[in-house]
């Protein structure tokens, strides 16, 4: 590299730019939050209206308070962890022993069989809440975080993310493994998996993404506050329709149950770049 | 392919599991729908409370409808907007937020796929608000002077449904190419700074042909998830004003549990579904077949 | 380690097919359990209040054990009890769901009859006759009644009053008054609304335009459960006072205003002088604005004040078992005793659904501290019948779009309501 100072100072210039420019649109980006936390903090009583949009007179608890007091978001967000917890986990492991398998094994009715898999993503919950509310009464599981949890083991979106992953991975790897007289499951465990690390962070992420927020199944499947998710909490406060939405307290009710989410991906984000560090990719 | 060792029953044990609870959970399901959709069922009418067999009828029916084909009319500019945005944008933010100094970055263009639709469209409405709403605020900093009633303007509508969608999802698709961007060969690049290579080749010759199984794959999803999102529907617009932004899925549920027509939400079931798998076995052979051996 | 993974997967599946059969199946002879689903649709805690009412039955019927359920909004209701029941489950005996729902439930055998458990009360006919007319509309079909007013609002306006009166004005009694008072009341900075005088939101539009349509002669619904009167010179007339408005008055924004959540800070802020909305959202408004609120119905087009009832009755739900529907008929009747009407309506917003409920002491003494709690009474005595038809959902997709390309400028109001009555009676052939 051969810089003269001119383009030196250019490329600095650039770059400094490309930071501004970057912290502009993201905090262009991140507004509808932004806004939410300060709508959420704003004394109830002091309506949103022209030239009154952002803070009030003052900052208020009050909103959480309430929030607090018309749903028990505790219970609630326990649910929610289970609930996600028992997705998460059980498709991990049919994620990858399915995506392993159309990866990795060349057999009869592979496309088929993975066509019919993918119908797990495209058919819509419509069409699924009568039958498979049939389904968890008939295996007795009504009002339980499993009846929640089991229409989702079986995962088109993991076993094809885990699939495409394993599929980017050269076959050396997998062939000196064969070589030493690994099995498949140790090919899997010590070779797959590991390489493919980014993409079950990115499988896990939305899979806990999607599950946290899902609220209708949940809801129809469950009666009791025991084993229901945050998401009916939220909804109490979303569904206002004959009074409109109270902006305030439905800020202050989705930050509730959005925070921990966020909270754990900003922690995960730097597992995640690891991840993708140690995956031995050049 | 190189054969693999093992049992040749292996590979269907492996699938197993993830087979049983998609064949219980969506294929029984599916295959209802493509059963019920044969019938006239229509709760709220005594007659034909227990299901009529009907043929093809209520496909006929749909087709027929001016506004079944304006609501496919809807789902498929709606859908053919949305996803290139969100791919092309996806692929942007990754190639520009790979670099490790812009990490923190990517927390601020993927939180709002954390966020529920519910509460993520509700507050769109407030942004959305004619006069005084943030957006409007924003956008006539640019000098926009337009009609600012996007939610009910029957040319708009349809347009803040995917605005909304668009901020909430393409920060998601982003960490697909994310990861595929991480494992670009490095030596590769190297190389082509070295020969001297633009920018323009660069990414037209090597990153986009070496991303193209992530960009299946994120467009396979996106299409999905597109006509899967309908929140945002119910609280924006609710379908209006006059059927302008009623999407398929939005229409299925007026369908299924407004009007109790069961035959009928079949047979949009099946078309939604068939639809879905058109493209996304085409898609598959395509691409599959272009990148030889997969 | 494969071993691991199967046997991890299989424990699983195992595990949840013994969770399966170990669930017992209730045992019969028992007191009797009724569950009561609900929504949320005001901001009040609703579930508390239930709760305590719940409470209170049990310990005057010590047999019945009562469990609320809250179940999301109104349409969330709605469809866990069409899934539960076409699924096959047990569902909850009582469900307060929108009154305009009659129809399709009845036919879709979601529901029961009451008739036979008013019937078989002491003064059925006049605890009948104490509920609120406008509330009963909405209950009954084929001869029977089928549900209980319960959680009740209206269409009602309203008005800046101090604003009015500093400004001289009168509360308008007919549509020339509403047009030129809000003409009058809107401010403007150069292009810029500074005031609007009227706001009307049309996102979901049948149930505020009836009131306007009603004050031009004719409702939009007739008395059986197949006529609608959409293409009525009536509603072409309201469509064209409602555009005038904003074209020829230009004091109300133009067009469709899909503004429910918006209207009420406008109004309060004092950004808007007068605003049509729910009463449901009286509390709201009254604990927000500085100033004080007037509440009157929609003025008719030659005077007259008019509105249309909205909101969620109880219904029993079909496939309960002979205690379980007395245990569910009594707990509705219940919850609809004059003192907790009253006490329901004074910690929620809604509309006491009974006369007598007007008599308590405790409603008394709450209209002479918020007498815009009786005027939505008042609004009450004029109202006319919300759209409730057969095909309900079908029907009024219909009228909602041809409406709202008439308030769009989309479509002429004659030949936008010619339209909606011809898709509208062809809709509701099947039914006739």
């Amino acid at each position: 590299m051969r810089n003269t100072g001119r383009t030196l100072r250019a490329t600095t210039v650039l770059r400094g730019a490309g930071v501004v420019l970057g912290i502009g649109i993201a905090l262009l980006w991140s507004m509808p939050l932004i806004w939410s936390v300060i709508a959420s903090l704003r004394p109830p009583g002091e309506p949103f209206a022209r030239g009154q949009v952002w803070f009030g007179s003052g900052l208020s608890l009050e909103n959480y308070v309430r929030a607090f007091n018309l749903a028990p978001f505790a219970l609630y967000f326990r649910n929610t962890v289970l609930l996600v917890a028992l997705i998460l986990s059980v498709q991990l492991v049919t994620s990858s022993l399915a995506g392993f398998a159309f990866a990795f094994y060349r057999f009869r009715g592979q496309r088929v069989l993975f066509t019919v898999i993918l119908t797990q993503m495209m058919i819509p919950t419509v069409a699924l809440l009568v039958p498979n509310f049939q389904t968890i009464r008939f295996l007795g599981l009504y009002d339980t975080i499993l009846a929640m949890a089991m229409p989702f083991w079986g995962s088109a979106f993991g076993t094809f993310l885990l699939r495409q992953a394993f599929l980017g991975i050269p076959r050396d790897y997998a062939d000196a493994a064969m070589v030493d007289g690994s099995s498949w499951a140790q090919i899997l465990w010590h070779v797959y998996l590991p390489m493919a690390t980014p993409s079950v962070v990115a499988f896990s992420i939305s899979s806990v993404n999607w599950h946290w927020n899902n609220l209708l199944w949940p809801l129809i499947i469950s009666q009791s506050d025991t084993v229901r998710p945050l998401t009916a909490g939220l909804a109490r406060f979303t569904q206002l329709g004959e009074i409109g939405a109270q902006w305030g307290l439905m800020s202050a009710a989705t930050l509730v149950v959005a925070l921990p989410l966020l909270t754990l991906f900003v922690i995960f984000q730097k597992r995640f770049i690891e991840g993708f560090m140690n995956s031995g990719l050049k | 392919m190189t054969t693999r060792r093992g049992h040749p029953l292996l590979p269907y044990l492996l699938i197993l599991p993830t087979l049983v609870f998609v064949l219980v959970f969506t294929v029984y399901p599916t295959i209802a729908s493509v059963v019920g959709s044969l019938f006239q069922h229509r709760l709220n009418i005594p007659r034909y409370r227990e299901p009529v067999f009907y043929g093809l009828g209520n496909y006929v029916d749909l087709f027929s409808s001016d506004d079944f084909r304006m609501i496919l009319g809807n789902t498929l500019r709606y859908v053919v907007t949305v996803v290139p945005l969100w791919i092309v944008t996806a692929l942007g933010l990754a190639l520009w937020l790979s670099r490790p100094r812009f990490s923190r970055l990517r927390v601020a263009m993927f939180h709002p796929t954390m966020l529920p639709m519910v509460s993520a469209a509700t507050v769109w409405m407030f942004f959305l608000t004619p006069d005084y709403g943030l957006f409007n605020e924003f956008l006539r900093l640019f000098g926009y002077t337009g009609p600012e009633n996007w939610v009910s303007d029957p040319n708009r509508a349809l347009w803040a449904l995917v605005i909304v969608a668009f901020w909430k999802d393409a920060g998601f698709y982003m960490i697909f190419y994310l990861a595929g961007v991480q494992n670009l060969p490095r030596d590769v690049y190297e190389a082509l700074k070295l020969e001297g290579a633009g920018p323009l080749v660069t990414f037209f010759r090597f990153t986009l042909p070496l991303l193209r199984r992530t960009t299946l794959f994120v467009t396979t999803i996106a299409v999905i998830g597109a006509f899967r999102i309908v929140d945002h529907v119910f609280i924006l617009t609710q379908g209006g004003p006059s059927g302008r932004s009623t999407l398929l899925l939005y229409h299925l549920w007026q369908v299924r549990f407004d009007s109790l027509n069961v035959g009928q939400a079949s047979a949009i079931t099946v078309i939604l579904v068939m639809m879905l798998l058109v493209f996304t076995v085409t898609n598959f052979l395509v691409s599959e077949r272009r990148t030889g051996d997969a | 380690m494969s071993t691991r993974l199967m046997t991890g997967a299989l424990i699983v599946l195992v595990a949840a097919g013994a969770f399966a059969s170990g669930q017992a199946e209730p045992v019969g002879d028992q007191p009797v359990t009724i569950q009561i689903a609900y929504p949320v649709a005001v901001d009040a805690p609703v579930a508390e209040i239930l709760d305590g009412y719940a409470e209170e039955f049990m310990a005057q019927y010590p047999n019945v054990e009562v469990e609320t359920i809250y179940a999301g909004g109104y349409p969330d209701v709605k469809t866990t009890i069409q899934t539960t029941i076409d699924g096959g489950g047990d569902a909850p005996a009582l469900a307060v769901m929108l009154a305009t729902d009659l129809f399709d439930l009845a036919n879709a055998q979601y529901i029961e009859p009451l008739t036979p458990y008013l019937d078989a009360m002491d003064d059925g006919q006049a605890y009948l006759d104490d509920f609120l007319p406008a509330f009963l509309a909405n209950s009954s079909y084929m001869d029977e009644i089928w549900s209980l007013p319960f959680q009740r609002s209206a269409v009602v306006m309203y008005y800046n009053a101090d604003l009015l009166q500093q400004t001289g004005h009168t509360v308008p009694s007919d549509w020339e008054s509403l047009a030129q008072t809000a003409s009058d009341l809107t401010e403007r900075t150069g292009d810029t609304v500074t005031r609007w005088g009227i706001e009307w939101p049309t996102g979901w539009p049948y149930w505020l335009f009836q009131p306007l349509a009603m004050g031009a002669g004719r409702n939009i619904v007739g008395d059986s459960d197949t006529e609608v009167y959409f293409d009525t010179p009536a509603a072409i007339d309201a469509i064209g006072y409602y555009n005038s408005l904003s074209h020829e008055y230009g004091a109300m924004p133009e067009g469709v205003q899909a503004s429910w959540g918006n209207v009420v800070p406008n109004f309060v802020s004092g950004n808007t002088a007068m605003i049509v909305h729910s009463s449901g959202s009286l509390s709201n408004v009254l604990s927000q604005a500085d100033f004080e609120v007037g509440v009157t119905g929609i003025p008719g087009r030659d005077g007259g004040s008019y509105s249309v009832p909205g909101g969620g009755n109880l219904y029993m739900v079909s496939g309960l078992s002979d205690a379980e529907k007395q245990a569910a008929f009594d707990f509705a009747v219940f919850l609809t005793e004059p003192a907790r009407a009253a006490d329901f309506s004074i910690r929620t917003g809604y509309i006491a659904t009974r006369e007598s409920a007007f008599a308590d002491p405790d409603m008394q003494a709450w209209i002479a501290e918020h007498p815009q709690a009786g005027q939505t009474r008042d609004v009450l005595a004029s109202a006319g019948k919300e759209l409730a038809v057969q095909n309900l959902g079908e029907v009024r997709t219909i009228f909602h779009n041809y409406l709202q390309a008439a308030f769009n400028g989309e479509m002429d109001p004659q030949a936008a309501m010619e339209a909606a009555q011809q898709e509208a009676d062809a809709a509701l052939e099947d039914f006739r």
